[in-house]
């Protein structure tokens, strides 16, 4: 039987599965699935501000999934785009975290955009299930902003 | 009908809402804030397109988004209807005031959609405009 610091890892993994699915433009469905639905939740992506509430943040990331149908650099590529490295779990009986750095590698039209964060997710277990309740990226360096804001506005990479 | 003017328009509360301020000189600012509910969706749909129509040639126009969070499905449909509306319209300037950095990727992929990107220019601070 797996532990609880196992399963929080595990969940936390397919977060991260969830994003890359959403930036390849897989869909959300992976990542809505993985978020407990419900007003307390929030979220906070390397583009800024904050997202409070279920309705925000779905719209967040959904958003992002609209960001990133321009991205054309991993069409043809089996490389992730990211991932999270040195994850550190702490389990507090139905509440649980999840530290560690997210590394993703865009490639542009005009080079490689790396992208190297400080990352948390908190959890809580729901009728035995871990959901994800919290995810806050620390904010990209403002030439990182810059380039997908071009992207978007030009509507390909 | 451009030149004529509108009565200031505020709909909302703190956590959703726009206000539309029409100016004397044929100016036109519009600000938007937080998650709008429906009924702020319904109305900013119809008044906003209806006020960009009073654009002159010598108009400016200032949407103020500082304080607007991204938009779902409805939402993004109204701002659509506002950005149609401004793509034809002769004014001589227009600027959207930027803030929450999602919320600038989502205003520029509805610019793009609507083929208004070239009318609006993204800037920080408002200049000209009140």
């Amino acid at each position: 039987m797996a532990s609880a610091e196992d399963e929080v890892t595990q969940v936390i993994y397919k977060f991260y599965d969830a994003l890359e699915d959403l930036l390849r433009a897989r869909g959300t469905g992976s990542m809505i699935e993985i978020w407990h639905h419900t007003d307390y939740v929030t979220t906070s992506h390397p583009f800024g501000s904050w997202a409070r509430g279920w309705t925000e943040v779905k719209v967040n990331w959904e958003e992002g999934a609209a960001v990133f149908s321009a991205y054309q650099g991993h069409a043809t590529r089996s490389d992730r785009i990211g991932g999270i490295h040195e994850l550190k779990v702490v389990v507090m009986g139905d509440a649980a975290h999840g530290t560690g750095i997210y590394r993703s590698k865009l490639y542009m039209s005009d080079g490689v955009l790396d992208l190297c964060l400080n990352c948390t997710n908190i959890l809580q277990r729901i009728d035995g299930i871990w959901k994800i309740v919290h995810h806050h990226a620390d904010q990209a360096q403002p030439e990182w902003q810059a380039a997908i804001g071009r992207m978007v506005g030009a509507g390909h990479s | 009908m451009p030149g004529v003017p509108h009565l200031p328009i505020n709909v909302g509360s703190a956590a959703g809402g726009f206000r539309v301020l029409p100016s004397p000189d044929g100016h036109l600012r519009i600000a938007a804030w937080g998650y709008w509910p429906p009924e702020v969706i319904t109305a900013f749909g119809v008044n906003a397109p209806a006020a960009a129509q009073t654009l002159a040639p010598s108009s400016i126009f200032v949407f103020d988004t500082k304080e607007l969070k991204p938009q779902g499905a409805e939402g993004q449909d109204a701002l659509r209807a506002l950005f149609r509306a401004v793509a034809p319209l002769p004014f001589a300037k227009g600027m959207i005031i930027r803030g929450n950095a999602m919320t600038c990727m989502q205003l520029a992929r509805l610019l793009r959609e609507c083929r208004a990107d070239k009318r609006l220019e993204f800037t920080d601070t408002e200049a000209v405009g009140g």
